[in-house]
């Protein structure tokens, strides 16, 4: 039984939703927005990572569950695989996604307000750089539901500094 | 005919277990699925007796008692689907046809929104789906 949706309709979902957790819910308090944000990225990383382990045979280590979500996990998601994947042996692991769909349509440029001073300028640069890390406060969300449903426990945090690179930090707990 | 079927989750608490039969049995039933989470635990961590077949997901008929026989499913996420049948020629191809249909509903009632991971699984479509998936195993089998 499958549904298709258009991905522009998933796009306008996450951006909608987004917005209104850090405006309109909890305007004045962007950490419970992100928490709010990730715990709807946890549940929906659970419920995918059951459907797409299904045909599988289990995974015997911590590389092979990491290396599921680098290539058929993102594959399912986002048509791609991860481009590159970094490891300390020591149960850190570095995703880099080198155009990262769910912030690749998102404008970048913070000056758009024509000339202003120089206070506004960082409140606006300030403003326009933590709309795409809400976003991927729900992608680490989903990585991290996932990863603890193949009995994983870790934390994932994301890079957003060369966007739209993106990279994701796993670290698993021992 | 299959006797029973149930889902446990990860940390052996029931998801769903459904019998077949009339309701006198159910308790017995559940204990021997209750015994059988034991043997799926053993199958799992003693790698050097299950030999080539460690990480599938079919872990094939797990022990027979005096009237049962009792197979057992264990999943990516550590999801255990057990089949108490009283079928006494059961093939192997039917128990696992019969396992990944199972799988499939039970991953379409986990992808509910509504549905919170851990508790029981209350859907009426997936009960349905289940009892579908039960009689057709019955009718592939009689041969």
């Amino acid at each position: 039984m499958g549904w298709e949706v258009s991905e522009s309709c998933v796009d306008s979902l996450l951006t909608e939703m987004v917005s209104m957790y850090c405006n309109r819910l909890y305007a004045n308090k962007p950490e419970l927005a992100a928490s709010r944000i990730d715990a709807i990225g946890y549940q929906v990383g659970h419920q995918l990572s059951e459907r797409y382990t299904m045909e599988r045979p289990r995974f015997t280590d911590h590389l092979d569950a990491i290396k599921f979500i680098c290539k058929d996990f993102w594959s399912e998601l986002f048509k791609k695989q991860i481009d590159n994947l970094k490891t300390n042996h020591r149960g850190t692991f570095v995703l880099q996604d080198n155009r990262f769909r769910w912030v690749s349509r998102m404008s970048l440029d913070p000056s758009e307000n024509g000339d202003l001073s120089q206070e506004n300028a960082e409140a606006a640069e300030n403003k326009a750089a933590q709309e795409p890390n809400m976003h991927l406060h729900f992608s680490c969300g989903v990585i991290k539901g996932a990863l603890h449903n193949l009995g994983i426990a870790c934390a994932v945090s994301a890079d957003p500094s060369h966007l739209p690179a993106c990279s994701f930090v796993v670290r698993i707990k021992p | 005919m299959i006797v029973c079927v149930a889902v446990v989750g990860h940390q052996n608490n029931p998801l769903y277990i459904q019998s077949f039969t009339d309701a006198d049995d159910s308790l017995k039933l559940r204990h021997i699925v209750h015994c059988s989470l034991d043997v799926v635990d053993e199958r799992v961590n003693n790698p050097k007796k299950s030999g080539p077949t460690l990480n599938e997901t079919f872990l094939g008929l797990l022990y027979p008692t005096e009237n049962y026989k009792v197979y057992g499913y264990l999943t990516n996420t550590k999801v255990k689907f057990i089949l108490v049948t009283t079928d006494l020629d059961v093939k192997d191809a039917d128990v696992r046809n019969f396992f990944r249909r199972f799988h499939a509903a039970y991953v379409d009632a986990i992808s509910n929104p509504f549905h919170e991971p851990g508790k029981k699984i209350t859907s009426k479509t997936f009960a349905e789906r289940v009892s579908t998936i039960v009689k057709s195993f019955g009718m592939s089998s009689t041969r």
